[in-house]
């Protein structure tokens, strides 16, 4: 158990009162042999985290992780960092041990830094009972089952798979998860906004009517990968150094930036679309790579209630990223504003839900919070992008049964390895083909 | 050329609506085509067809062999036989092949590429003539604005000017759209609509042809003569949407571009849109369009409201107020023509100039948004937008090929 000099707050009673009855509880769960973080809770409530992918958002992720981990004052420690590039593990870990603000929170040595495809098996060999995971999304549907099959918490940034295929693995992960009773939190943190869920929570109860269309937007400026092909590069070491640009590492923008608007659509339609058209293509992009700069895409709902979804890379463009769902009595923006019969604004607080998300990812974990599983649900929201995805590159309409059960789709080389490999051309409708 | 006074001169010179003059005179309606492509000729069997009394006088298209080609098959076409009184001196080419069609005839059909609608359209009200457009009326706002002008005129004229969106003639749409009216599916509070089909045709570049030539004989592919499709064929989706909300949209944003027919001889037109048009009240309509083959087919309207759903192109509407349109529904492309010759007959020229220019508008600023990736107002595209497409100068020569819109380096204008 957690030391304290000091007199422990009501939190921290209560935090005690849960490893306790935590303890107990999983003596069943320990016999089946799964769940780290049950002796974790039992043995020390240091809860150690390994980092995977430590690129922009990586960096991002452990520093909201760590803040969440400090205004918790829980005790956690980031214990080890992998990444294809051993150099960026490594960096990662030398700007936190040189950021005062998360140094204590770092226990780490170049022998816990990984590099290679084999990374994240590594840093869940490193003795974490958590991982925070945030390499390219082509990998998350590989680094999510194994840690869950590792018996890890896991915080997964989104999205969560590029294709069908990752979808399926993303699934069993989940529910194995649930058996075992695992904390998975993504990174759509949208759904950690008290704001946010104030508002569903309206919209859930009736504010605005039956829900009977919605618009969801991310358009803005390009996200550009291009960075130069060193020499000695395979092709798959440039392609992952440029992972926005190719869809088998990024699953294409509107997967990989717009799954957070189509996952408020998820979230207050219950549950996935039955089928989708689109249309979109690549206008202005010039940088080498297969992802397209727009989609828009019709996504239709059973009895018909059709939404719109609009997502652009475009230089100077319209910008707007917004979510709106509209009802037989009113609308709402889904972010504290709801206008029509019953007019609503929320007042509350509306903290960082950046941080908040590993705030409730931590306290699920400890037992001080709710318990949360989101692997089923952020893995809807990213094939409802990936469909639209695939509804688009091939022109064809597309059902989520079909694309869910029968799709083949498996984006990326056969075998993970620096070396050649040639990605699909750039999409074109009518040509490529629906798999 | 001309047998007796023409309708213009009569109505000016009493001061009589034009219609009644003619009706009083003669019953004779006499008709002719100007741009003499698939559409046209439909049109104009279509228009005489339509009324009994009605006699083609004259065809026109920019190129001889269009214009002797359609004399050929229309003399020929053994419907419209006792219609057709075209002789071949009455048959006209060249950029002025219009004026000449006009001076014969009391109802012209204005056919060619719609680049050319509004200087026809003005040519004909002038010459105050009747007016049968297709749509759409125009591929820009300076377009636009010049039909709308066209139209008053033609109000003041008691001229007619019927628009060839056909679904306003569709006894299955107007019931639907009557229905929405009265309350059928409660408040519209969003939908869409799509035309997502195929591509079309194309022509081989010929060695004589000079730039201006080519690009006008596969007009489809170049904006300043199409309007790109979001104009010329998803224009009949967006009269059905500003028809049902009796509206013109507030404004819109959109995106789009050139995925699949990326090869030269497709101009420089793009082959899909999907445009976000807001209706006052805060009502969104998805709009989708795209010409591709092997693709997934889908020419629609939806409108969903607080109590139902209208299919209005369909004839159907789900929900509180379920219906389906059940009686037979007379080929609108016919039936448009009755109307707008009924029209003339009783002294009561229908008049979609404004409408018809409106709708058009809708289209274009569509396209306007998608092109240039900005979110753009119906207020600013009506009233601030200077684009005027139209070469400085119709002539056969050198002609510079439009470069394919960029967003974000394609300028708004």
């Amino acid at each position: 158990m957690r030391k304290h000099s000091s007199k422990p707050s009501a939190t921290e009673v209560s935090r005690r009162d849960f490893l306790k009855g935590s303890a107990a509880a999983s003596a069943a769960v320990l016999v089946s042999g799964v769940a780290s973080h049950v002796a974790h809770a039992a043995g020390s409530d240091t809860i150690k985290v390994g980092l995977i992918g430590c690129g922009g958002r990586g960096g991002g992720a452990i520093r909201d992780f760590l803040s969440a981990a400090k205004n918790l004052n829980a005790n956690v420690k980031v214990v080890a960092f992998g990444d294809l590039w051993l150099d960026r593990a490594k960096g990662t870990m030398g700007g936190l041990k040189n950021d005062n603000n998360f140094k204590d929170r770092v226990d780490c040595t170049d022998e816990r830094c990984f590099g290679g495809f084999d990374n994240h098996d590594k840093v869940l060999a490193a003795g974490v009972d958590a991982i925070v995971t945030a390499a390219p999304p082509g990998f998350r549907a590989i680094h999510f089952p194994a840690a869950i099959a590792a018996g890890k918490h896991v915080f997964m940034e989104k999205p969560v798979c590029v294709d069908p295929w990752g979808y399926r693995e993303n699934l069993k992960a989940a529910e194995e998860a649930d058996k075992k009773k695992l904390t998975v939190v993504a990174g759509t943190q949208r759904r950690h906004s008290k704001c946010y869920q104030a508002t569903m929570e309206q919209i859930h109860n009736g504010a605005i009517g039956k829900l009977t269309g919605g618009q969801f937007y991310w358009m803005g400026g390009p996200v550009t990968h291009n960075r130069g092909r060193g020499k000695d590069m395979s092709d798959v070491e440039w392609q992952v150094s440029n992972w926005y640009a190719w869809c088998w590492t990024c699953g294409d923008h509107i997967v990989e930036q717009h799954v957070h608007n189509l996952d408020i659509m998820l979230w207050a339609f219950k549950g996935p679309p039955e089928k989708c058209v689109a249309v979109g293509g690549r206008q202005t992009r010039e940088e080498p790579g297969n992802v397209w700069d727009h989609f828009a895409v019709e996504y239709e709902f059973p009895g018909g209630v059709r939404c719109a979804s609009y997502c652009s890379h475009w230089p100077k463009g319209a910008g707007r990223v917004s979510e709106r769902v509209v009802g037989e009595k009113g609308t709402s923006n889904c972010a504290g504003n709801i206008s029509g019969d019953k007019g609503w604004g929320y007042k509350g607080e509306d903290p960082n839900h950046y941080v908040v998300e590993h705030e409730d990812f931590i306290k699920s974990i400890l037992g001080t919070g709710p318990h949360y599983n989101e692997g089923k649900q952020v893995t809807e929201s990213t094939m409802a992008a990936v469909m639209g995805r695939m509804a688009a590159y091939t022109g064809r309409e597309i059902s989520w049964k079909w694309v869910t059960q029968t799709s083949k789709l498996k984006l990326g080389p056969e075998k993970y390895e620096f070396g050649p490999y040639q990605p699909e051309p750039v999409a074109i409708p009518g040509k490529t083909e629906l798999i | 050329m001309t047998h007796r006074p023409s309708l213009a001169s009569a109505a000016l010179a009493s001061g009589l609506v034009a219609a009644g003059a003619h009706a009083a005179g003669s019953d004779t309606i006499r008709i002719g085509l100007v741009g003499t492509g698939g559409r046209g000729t439909q049109d104009l069997i279509n228009c005489a067809k339509s009324a009994p009394g009605v006699e083609i006088r004259a065809l026109g298209d920019l190129f001889k062999d269009r214009v002797d080609g359609c004399f050929g098959r229309l003399k020929q076409d053994q419907g419209i036989t006792d219609r057709f009184k075209v002789t071949p001196d009455r048959c006209f080419h060249g950029w002025d092949n219009y004026k000449a069609v006009i001076e014969c005839v009391d109802l012209v059909l204005l056919c060619q590429p719609p680049g050319f609608r509004p200087l026809h359209m003005r040519a004909a009200i002038e010459a105050g003539k009747h007016v049968f457009a297709e749509k759409p009326v125009a591929v820009d706002p300076a377009g636009v604005r010049h039909v709308i002008e066209t139209a008053r005129m033609a109000d003041e004229k008691k001229l007619a000017i019927l628009a060839g969106t056909q679904t306003r003639h569709q006894a299955d749409a107007v019931e639907t759209i009557r229905r929405i009216a009265d309350g059928a599916i409660g408040k519209i509070r969003s939908g869409a609509c799509y035309f997502l089909t195929g591509e079309l045709w194309h022509h081989d570049r010929k060695p004589e042809w000079s730039e201006m030539e080519y690009q006008c004989r596969n007009w489809y592919y170049f904006t300043w003569l199409s309007g790109d499709h979001i104009v010329e064929q998803h224009v009949h989706q967006h009269d059905l949407l500003n028809w049902a909300l009796q509206a013109t949209p507030v404004k819109c944003v959109g995106t789009g571009g050139r995925q699949t027919r990326t090869a030269p001889q497709w101009g420089h037109i793009w082959d899909h849109f999907a445009v976000e048009y807001e209706y006052p009240g805060g009502v969104r309509i998805m709009s989708l369009c795209r010409q591709a083959n092997n693709a997934a087919n889908r020419v629609d309207t939806v409108l969903v409201g607080s109590k139902g759903v209208a299919y209005p192109a369909r004839g159907e509407i789900t929900g509180a107020n379920a219906w389906k349109y059940a009686q037979e529904v007379p080929d609108p492309s016919v039936a448009e023509h009755k109307a707008l010759i009924e029209s003339i007959r009783a002294g009561k020229p229908i008049n979609d100039g404004k409408r018809i220019a409106e709708t058009s508008l809708t289209s274009v600023m569509g396209r306007m948004a998608a092109y240039t990736g900005r979110e753009l107002s119906w207020k600013w595209a009506m009233e601030s937008s200077k684009l005027d497409l139209a070469p400085p100068k119709y002539e056969f020569g050198p002609v510079p090929v439009p470069p394919v819109a960029i967003p974000g380096q394609t300028e708004l204008i």
